[in-house]
């Protein structure tokens, strides 16, 4: 939503951006992941050794890649809701439609992970490291599936309202990547 | 009362308030059982006892919010409810179903038999004919009151009672899916007992406070709706996957452990997004409404369920506790105080509001109705207490220490005694409510300058 | 920061982390390190991809709440070694 400069500036939850049901629903989200990764670094304790060696069956560099996957279309969505702001219904639709491409990369790259972990026997039984592994980033999984759907419905016809919802909850995934990745893939990695 | 169809709603919550005399004094006997064990052994054996008490609880908590449903949405949706005759028809169903339940079990008629012998799953041991007339029964009302809905103005409060009265009746079908597999049994079972009162009926809930804070505090429309969402999509966000916390030990996945405490904990936010609501309402409202017991009904039930469900819940949903207290008296506590607080409080609360305006008089006798919510709720919360202590004591020697079930069920004898004498509390505080409700013509207190509208 | 912008950092942090990953650095310091970088990436999303600093009020909380989590984090990785 963009601001007439002249209206006095909003204070408080009415200065909140978007649709007041989307935040409610990342901030859930959130706290979900939130107890989820803490959950998981509280289990790390009980062992360090196990946890390390796990890890190390984890593809750390597909991993990074589809951080900066995520990251840039995370880009791409934001510059929909300003191509939809400007009401450039043709410019909205090729951006989302690159950050929904871009969601499917990351897909394909997770389900390679998942497939080498699957060949090599490990299931969410083989290690508390794994349930946590399968849980978080299955569940993450799911929502990037889920956003890419969202973001195809709300480019059907573009406003700037939906497609600014659509493009929040894509933040959301990213957001919950960026702080999932480097805590389950690269903590306590090098040594 | 400004619709004529809004009647129905006394027949309804008639019939819901002798189930619940029948209810709480069910539960006495069951407390006196508890103190001396061989207490009509050869009459009413506890576990028949204990079917009645918590069968009658569902039965007239579901009346209840029927009754809620035809006494609101006439006033929401601008319209007269579609077919009277037919939520007559649904009324007469049910009571039927109810009378068969209760003999089948008393007698102990018709055991094994596939229509008509009992199906031994708590809460859901209906009978097959009774289960089937059930459904018969939601079918009638959803028809009535969604026609009802669709044919007049759409409101959120309207909308989101729909929604949870549309969705609980659809889980009950669970109910006639009876695996063998005891733990696929457990699992189903829990579809629908955990996902009514920890999703669909929070919905009901969630909507007949609205309507209730919208009557009595006069706060705008639009405020209470942006509320109302956030409860439903936080009740509905959390509860879902919540049921992962009746999983840890039933022979399901082990990482249910961990989605059903993380979900689980985040319950607590639905319900103190209610309290919160009935307090921010009452103290932005600037309507002082002359049903003052409504009120109280209202707050205590927004505070209780979140002291019963939201406080209480947690105390043994995480995984590493409910380890050592699963099945014990803890539980027990729980079950008291959140059905109370959220759904027994709720009814009572919209009884107490409609009831006055159905018999068109003032609201009156308020002093006794009053008297019956602190008895009533001040003999729940005792209760509450003694079997949190027993059931702390309960979790130590038989969990921790490994002593045997019995051995330990002596020595928490003295709580069994103050459950009962707070049990006698609540069920005096249930006939005084009945008698404050029906009863008495005179006013007891000065009523406020304005009455005229009485259907606010 | 304009959301181009955000996206250079965003871009730059993650290849800082996976650079701390492949150097064979490990140990407490280095988990501080990845960390601290995760923290800087989600403000920028939260600040700039979500437009929270449109609304101060709520940033601010955000960001309290966000940095107690990362404390939490910490506190963990370095119980953990
Ligand atoms: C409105 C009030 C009441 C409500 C909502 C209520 C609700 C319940 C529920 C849900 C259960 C099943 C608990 C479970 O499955 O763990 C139950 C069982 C029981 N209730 Fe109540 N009850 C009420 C009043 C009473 C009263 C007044 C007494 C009398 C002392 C009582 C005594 C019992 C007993 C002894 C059991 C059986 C517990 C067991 O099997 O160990 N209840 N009640
Ligand atoms: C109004 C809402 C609620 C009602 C009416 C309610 C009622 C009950 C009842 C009757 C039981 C016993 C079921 C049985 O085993 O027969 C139970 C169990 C349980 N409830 Fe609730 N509950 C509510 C909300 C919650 C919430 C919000 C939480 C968590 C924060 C929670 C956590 C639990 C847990 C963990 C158990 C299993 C106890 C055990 O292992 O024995 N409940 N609840
Ligand atoms: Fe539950």
């Amino acid at each position: 939503m963009s601001r007439t400069p002249t209206e006095p500036p909003a204070r408080g939850i009415e200065a909140l951006p978007g649709d007041l049901m989307m935040w409610v629903l990342i901030v859930s989200e959130l706290l979900v992941f939130g107890a989820g990764l803490l959950a998981f670094m509280g289990v790390r304790l009980t062992d360090p050794a196990g946890f390390a060696e796990a890890q190390s069956h984890l593809d750390r560099t597909g991993a990074g890649l589809n951080t900066m996957i995520l990251v840039t279309s995370g880009w791409l969505a934001a510059r929909a809701v300003a191509a939809a702001e400007s009401a450039d219904t043709a410019r909205t639709r090729a951006l989302l439609a690159g950050a929904a491409a871009l969601g499917v990369a990351f897909l394909w790259i997770k389900w390679l992970d998942y497939a080498a972990k699957g060949a090599a026997g490990i299931t969410f039984e083989t290690h508390p490291f794994f349930t946590f592994y399968y849980l978080l980033t299955g569940f993450h999984a799911v929502h990037v599936v889920a956003g890419i759907v969202i973001l195809g419905l709300v480019a059907i016809r573009p406003r700037a309202p939906t497609v600014e919802v659509g493009a929040m909850f894509w933040h959301m995934v990213d957001l919950v990547w960026v702080l999932l990745f480097p805590i389950i893939y690269l903590l306590g990695a090098g040594a | 009362m400004k619709y004529q169809t809004q009647k129905i709603a006394y027949a309804y919550f008639l019939v819901a308030m002798i189930l619940f005399a029948v209810q709480v004094s069910m539960g006495l006997i069951l407390g006196w059982i508890y103190v001396s064990p061989n207490f009509l052994s050869e009459i009413l054996p506890f576990n028949v006892g204990r079917m009645l008490h918590t069968n009658s609880l569902i039965v007239w908590l579901l009346l209840g919010f029927f009754g809620a449903a035809y006494y609101l949405v006439p006033e929401e949706a601008e319209r007269e409810i579609h077919s009277p005759k037919l939520a007559y028809l649904q009324l007469l169903i049910l009571i039927v179903g109810t009378a068969g339940v209760v003999v089948t079990y008393l007698f102990n008629l018709f055991d094994g038999n596939f229509l008509l012998g009992n199906e031994g799953r708590e809460f859901i041991e209906q009978p097959r004919w009774v289960k089937v007339g059930i459904v018969v029964a939601a079918l009638i009302f959803l028809y009535n009151v969604t026609m009802t809905v669709l044919a007049g103005k759409k409101t959120a409060i309207t909308n989101i009672l729909l929604l949870g009265l549309w969705l609980l009746s659809l889980l009950f079908l669970f109910a006639f899916y009876n695996p063998a597999n005891l733990a696929l049994d457990k699992q189903y079972w829990w579809f629908i007992v955990h996902l009514w009162v920890e999703a669909t009926w929070e919905l009901v809930m969630a909507s007949i406070l609205a309507f209730l804070m919208l009557k009595l505090t006069g706060v705008d429309r639009e405020v209470i709706e942006k509320w109302l969402y956030v409860i439903v999509a936080t009740a509905l966000f959390s509860g879902i996957l919540g049921t992962g916390h009746h999983y840890y030990w039933i022979g399901m996945p082990g990482y249910w452990q961990w989605i059903g405490s993380i979900f689980s904990t985040l319950e607590v936010v639905p319900f103190f997004g209610m309290m919160a609501f009935a307090f921010v309402m009452v103290w932005k409202g600037r309507r002082d409404h002359p049903n003052k017991a409504a009120l109280l009904w209202a707050l205590g039930c927004a505070t209780l369920a979140f002291f019963g469900a939201g406080v209480w819940g947690f105390l043994h949903t995480l995984h590493g506790v409910n380890y050592y207290t699963h099945g014990t008296q803890i539980t027990a506590a729980h079950g008291h105080l959140a059905f109370f607080g959220a759904y027994v409080a709720l009814n009572l609360a919209i009884i107490t509001y409609a009831f006055p305006i159905l018999k068109g008089r003032d609201p009156y006798n308020q002093v006794l109705n009053m008297a019956s919510f602190w008895l009533m709720a001040g003999g729940m919360v005792f209760m509450t207490f003694t079997l949190t202590f027993a059931g702390t004591v309960q979790t130590h020697l038989q969990r921790v220490n490994g002593e045997f079930y019995m051995d330990v069920q002596d020595q928490l004898w003295v709580f069994y005694v103050m459950r009962f004498g707070s049990g006698v509390a609540v069920v005096l505080g249930a006939l005084l409510f009945i008698y404050a409700v029906l009863a008495p013509r005179r006013e007891v207190i000065e009523p406020g300058p304005v009455i005229t509208t009485a259907a606010e | 920061m304009s959301i181009t912008r955000a996206w250079a950092v965003l871009m730059a942090l993650s290849l800082a982390s996976t650079a701390i990953a492949w150097s064979g650095a490990g140990g407490v310091w280095a988990a501080l390190a990845i960390l601290t970088l995760a923290w800087g990436k989600a403000q920028v999303i939260l600040n700039r991809y979500l437009r929270l600093s449109q609304a101060p009020d709520i940033s601010r909380g955000v960001a309290l709440v966000l940095g107690l989590f990362m404390a939490g984090v910490m506190g963990l990785a370095v119980a953990g070694g």
